[in-house]
């Protein structure tokens, strides 16, 4: 076992050296912090103006946010990084002469998994003095902390897997890197569109019995109408997005502000943060909308069939989604591995098209 | 030194396809250790298939393989822990060293760090890149990355050695350097097998030839047929006139002579045929200063062969 880890260290320190300690690297990682430096300060000053005196509102706010930024960054850029680590050096003829040595076709592939992975952690690593910042401001929990950074780290790595892992499996580096970009669109972007469709292609019936105010009629405080009109039923298609829901959880940002627990603020219902309020849209869309309704103005009120749970009502009545999607992401994430495994294990039996193997 | 001499490189029937091209049909050779085996084929013939073959990155179809006496497709790590294999495509870790690149690769020999850096000098030593030793890897000449990969090749000390076209690129210093030294390591039990198209460089320094054509080794026979055919004579003398008489004096005929600058160009069957065409000439007072086959051996051999091959059959269809 000592062995195998020495030969992936080898693979990975290779990598490193070779693909990732380049100057265009640096310039990137500097842009990016100066990028993080930009929304805080401007979130800081912004959202620290709404703020109360002792509130910790604006510093989850930027702590979360800051979070999101270094998902959306990093997504964007892990697949640059990892989308080429396989065919790259197959086109760089660096591949086979590394495969006729003792290291395994496993070594290979997990090398430069962990290389591609570290690599889009440089990117959190280099946010950590503002999340510190933020965190502080914020009086983080430290469940809150360690859940989102966690999962973060977790994405990050599922992008790497699925970059490295479609090197391997696409012979041109140009297509497996913009495949790589596919596949996190088709997670971040996708999801919700599917999720949409998928609402409106399930769409159920709803009758609704209707008891109106008559247009003379007179409302009193409660919202009850003093004369009203004969029950009118009205027969609707609405879409069923609690049938769906659960392509939401595959979709990163959904799923990281799922896991998160969720901070109130002082009133205790209404979550503070961006992670809090996608939660409790995400969960809304659990709910499944009632196919029987009654609206009487005359005996119940108008206000009684609007009133709505309150979001941590919402939030601690559902079912949290995040592990099942983060499980499918991994499953995918593994299967790309294994693939780029399979495709280059040697002595190779059936090469793909327009393969070169060295 | 081992108690039995290693085997070398046997391959038997081994026949490679891609989709439906054959690249390599039938082909049977042996590289026994200690000597340098010339693998000689036009471009195409399914050379540096063959080679990844017994490389153990590609599967054979059929037919099998040793190295050393393993079989790469069963056997895949002790091949490799025997075999150094310089690819004829020139891949280096741009980013790297000289040194750091083979101190690399011996560390994907599963070396430690202290033998791979140790091993590292030794070779930079070996194949003359101390000047640049410390220069990364995309700043080399093409003849300085050929001798990289050669070290690189060479970092495990292998039993088996496979150079696929290893010359290309490098000036006739460098060419004589790699000769001296592919001789030393086959004098130390080296088993090489060397492909190239430059076959007046395989003939200073192979000992055997191995013919790939199409896919398919050329058997004893046809390599022997191939040999004694007729093949041209270069020869030099100060009085060209009159060296032109006493060819034709000793038989040959006129049509066939050709000039060449100020040489002379006759077909001569076989050594023996040029043995007696010279006394002849010496005989005949003609004061001769080059005498000499306008083709290496193996030139000529592969020439027979390829006209052989290309001959119409009158089989049709």
């Amino acid at each position: 076992m000592n062995a195998y880890l020495t030969g992936i260290g080898v693979i990975f320190s290779l990598e490193m050296r070779q693909r990732v300690r380049s100057l265009a690297w640096y310039i990137l990682l500097g842009v990016y912090v100066v990028l993080i430096l930009l929304v805080t300060v401007i979130l800081a000053l912004t959202l620290g103006a709404y703020q109360s005196r002792g509130s910790n509102e604006a510093g989850n706010a930027i702590y979360s946010t800051v979070i999101y930024f270094v998902l959306l960054l990093g997504t964007l850029v892990a697949p640059a990084l990892s989308g080429n680590s396989i065919n790259g050096d197959r086109d760089a003829g660096t591949l086979a002469t590394t495969q006729v040595t003792l290291v395994t076709t496993g070594q290979l592939v997990l090398g430069k998994f962990l290389a591609a992975w570290v690599t889009a952690l440089a990117f959190l690593a280099a946010s950590v003095p503002f999340l510190i910042y933020a965190g502080f401001a914020g009086h983080l929990t430290v469940g809150a902390t360690a859940v989102s950074l966690l999962v973060l780290a977790v994405e990050l790595g599922v992008v790497a897997a699925m970059g490295v892992g479609l090197s391997g499996l696409i012979s041109r580096p140009l297509f497996s890197i913009v495949t790589t970009y596919l596949v996190v669109a088709a997670l971040t972007v996708g999801t919700l569109i599917a999720f949409a469709l998928g609402g409106l292609v399930v769409q159920s019936r709803q009758t609704t019995i209707y008891t109106g105010g008559t247009d003379t009629a007179q409302y009193d405080d409660q919202g009850r109408a003093s004369a009203c009109n004969p029950p009118v039923t009205q027969v609707q298609t609405i879409p069923r997005y609690d049938r769906v829901w659960g392509l939401l959880v595959a979709n990163p940002y959904v799923l990281l502000a799922d896991a998160v627990p969720t901070s109130y603020d002082t009133s205790g219902e209404q979550p503070v943060d961006l992670f809090g309020q996608l939660k409790f849209a995400e969960r809304s869309a659990q709910i499944a909308p009632r196919v029987q309704q009654t609206i009487d103005e005359c005996s119940a009120g108008y206000g009684a069939s609007q009133a709505s749970p309150t979001p941590r009502h919402v939030i601690d009545s559902t079912t949290p989604g995040w592990a099942v999607g983060m499980l499918a992401q991994l499953v995918l994430a593994a299967e790309a591995l294994l693939g780029a495994w399979r495709r280059l294990r040697t002595p190779a039996g059936r090469l793909s098209k327009g393969t070169r193997i060295a | 030194m081992s108690p039995s001499p290693s085997p070398g490189v046997v391959v038997d029937s081994v026949a490679r396809s891609f989709g439906s091209v054959h690249a390599v049909r039938d082909a049977s050779l042996e590289a026994p250790a200690g000597q340098v085996t010339a693998l000689i084929g036009p471009n195409g013939s399914g050379k540096t298939t063959l080679l990844l073959m017994l490389a153990s990155l590609l599967r054979p179809d059929a037919g099998t393989i040793s190295i050393a006496g393993f079989d790469p497709v069963t056997q895949t790590e002790e091949v490799r822990a025997r075999l150094g294999w310089m690819p004829d495509v020139l891949g280096s870790w741009n980013v790297l060293t000289v040194r750091s690149a083979l101190e690399t690769t011996g560390r994907l020999y599963r070396m430690t760090a202290a033998q791979s850096s140790r091993r590292a000098s030794e070779l930079i030593e070996l194949v003359g890149l101390g000047p640049i030793a410390d220069q990364p890897a995309r700043v080399l000449s093409r003849g300085q990355k050929q001798k990289l990969s050669l070290a690189r090749a060479l970092v495990h000390d292998p039993e088996v050695l496979l150079l696929d076209e290893p010359a290309s690129g490098l000036d006739p210093v460098a060419r004589n350097d790699l000769q001296l030294l592919i001789r030393d390591l086959a004098a130390r039990g080296t088993t090489v097998l060397i492909s190239s198209h430059v076959l007046a460089e395989l003939d200073e320094i192979a000992d055997r030839a191995v013919y790939l054509e199409a896919g398919v080794t050329a058997s004893a026979d046809r390599v022997a047929a191939a040999q004694g055919t007729e093949r041209p004579w270069r020869i030099r003398a100060r009085d060209l006139p009159g060296l032109g008489g006493a060819l034709v004096a000793a038989g040959v005929h006129p049509d066939d002579i050709r000039t060449d600058r100020d040489e002379l160009i006759v077909p001569v069957a076989g050594e023996d045929a040029a043995a007696e065409l010279l006394t002849r000439l010496v005989r005949a007072g003609v004061a001769i200063s080059t005498f000499a086959p306008a083709l290496g051996d193996l030139e000529h051999t592969f020439q027979g062969l390829a006209r052989d091959t290309h001959r119409p059959t009158g089989s049709t269809r």
